[in-house]
């Protein structure tokens, strides 16, 4: 007995020196990317990204990172006068980029929500998206509805995630939440799943690179609009109304519509 | 340090997500459960593969467990996941098969090497002596070396058993419902990212703890069951 408690004792100090450690390591960065890093007047800030997002967000043949979210990103940066630098740093590890100031924005085609926005505070919208269902071309679901008792793919943790869970409840079995939008309509072509749900671009994008495999897409009018926003850390004006600026000088000049294809209401 | 204030709701919100980590603590161990006795098993086969004389029983042995120590398990359970499953049955068995399967076929690959250098770590003058006291080869090998080897396999199949129980945490990629998908899922409904990890480690923690305590009492036990008979019956009778 006595023994065991020694252990405990020693586990707990472990434990919190590695915490203290790490604490002191993200406030040492914290502070170093807080001013943005000035060059020669321009300033340069660090964009963090989840590049397995086509076509919103994804990596090129010679790594670079390419996509709609980063042509938008790299216009407003032009107008509103900054440069920037892509970083790939993967979807969950973002949120907490973004709050230690690894990052000092992220875009990825992040929705704004309430419980986000709670967290994090956003950019204007600069994107509006909706997500649509995915099934293969032979099933018998037609709208979200008919989801209630079959099996959903989804991206852990988006938008679409969220939507699943609402329906099919929180803690739900049904649920197949991979890691990335591939691995999650890979799990509805091999039968784990009856559909897929997940953002209109990347759903067909899909499609359009896979018009081999039967599927369908079916969009449903309970699903609501969404608006894709910047995501800077709580509390950070500052880079928030850098990036307002630089949003609505491209929505302005016509530049924003070019990128995307359609008018942002 | 804002970053890491304790907030007590996200232990409220952990409780009430309880059923995802309950359902992560069965999938963990079953998974650890069947990717163990599996890979005892399979490793059984191609440790004793690895040390036949015979060239086609010899190469293919070697060939998997070059094959599966030398590529991440990570990259075996995509590909068995999305590749190898599909491709052989046309169509998914579900994740937890296809995490189940990878976790034996990879686990084997270790144990072979456990089996092997057990079998080998056994002097020849046993097999000698066995042989010349006129056993066969496999009686000699089932009733005087194994005995022996397993002795000297227990330490490191136990490290085995916990080494794999931590390793099947990378079945969630493929939305295995584990320990750490339950984490993944309350810190991306929360957008707050480390105190459901710090609960699985918890978990985790918890689960290595009693397999702790159980590969110590069967290697005591292993300890104990070999010691001859007679001096055994030598020391229980000084004691008395």
């Amino acid at each position: 007995m006595k023994k065991t408690g020694r252990f405990l004792l020693f586990g707990v100090l472990l434990v919190s020196l590695s915490v203290a450690l790490f604490g002191c390591g993200t406030k040492n960065s914290g502070s170093s990317s807080d001013g943005g890093g000035d060059v020669e007047g321009v300033r340069k800030l660090t964009v963090g990204t989840d590049a397995t997002y086509a076509p919103m967000e994804s990596m090129d043949e010679k790594g670079n990172i390419v996509g709609i979210d980063i042509d938008i990103v790299k216009a407003i940066a032009e107008a509103a006068g900054f440069e920037v630098e892509f970083k790939n740093v993967g979807w969950e590890p973002l949120f907490p980029a973004v709050d230690n100031g690894e990052v000092d924005f992220a875009v990825s085609s992040i929705t704004i929500t309430e419980d986000r926005q709670k967290t994090y505070d956003f950019s204007d919208p600069y994107f509006s998206a909706n997500q649509l269902i995915l099934a293969p071309e032979d099933s018998s679901v037609e709208s979200f509805e008919d989801l209630k008792d079959k099996r959903v793919a989804v991206q852990i943790n988006t938008t679409g995630h969220i939507v699943t869970r609402g329906l099919l409840g929180d803690t739900s079995s049904k649920i197949v939440a991979a890691e990335t939008m591939p691995l999650a309509i890979t799990e509805m072509i091999n039968g784990n799943a009856d559909a897929a749900v997940g953002d209109n671009a990347v759903i067909i994008d899909y499609k359009a690179n896979n018009p081999k495999v039967q599927v369908k897409t079916i969009e449903d009018a309970s699903f609501e609009k969404e608006y894709y926003g910047l995501m800077v850390k709580k509390g950070n004006t500052e880079i928030v109304d850098l990036l307002n600026e630089g949003i609505q000088i491209i929505k302005d000049n016509g530049k924003l519509k070019e990128i995307t294809g359609f008018d942002l209401e | 340090m804002d970053f890491l204030d304790i907030r007590w709701d996200m232990w409220e919100m952990i409780w009430n997500y309880r059923v995802l980590f309950l359902r992560g603590i069965g999938v963990t161990v079953a998974l650890t459960i069947i990717g163990y006795l599996g890979g005892i098993v399979l490793g059984l086969f191609i440790g004793m593969g690895k040390l036949s004389k015979r060239k086609w029983i010899y190469y293919p042995c070697k060939y998997y467990v070059d094959f599966f120590r030398g590529t991440p398990l990570l990259v075996q359970i995509l590909l068995i996941h999305s590749a190898i499953i599909p491709g052989i049955f046309g169509h998914s068995l579900g994740p937890i098969v296809s995490g189940a399967v990878a976790l034996v076929l990879n686990s084997a690959a270790y144990n072979a090497e456990i089996i092997r250098a057990g079998i080998q770590s056994i002097e020849k003058g046993q097999t000698e002596a066995a042989r010349s006291l006129g056993m066969t080869k496999q009686i000699a090998m089932k009733s005087i070396i194994l005995p022996q080897a397993f002795r000297r396999m227990v330490p490191p199949l136990g490290n085995e058993l916990i080494a794999l129980m931590k390793d099947s945490s990378l079945v969630t990629v493929i939305a295995v419902n584990d320990i750490l998908y339950a984490g993944k899922v309350v810190a991306g409904a929360a957008q707050r990212f480390w105190e459901p990890y710090l609960m699985a480690a918890i978990l985790y923690l918890c689960l290595t703890f009693i397999l702790g305590k159980l590969i110590s009492y069967v290697e005591k036990r292993f300890s104990n069951s070999y010691v001859p008979t007679k001096r055994k019956n030598l020391f229980s009778s000084r004691r008395s």
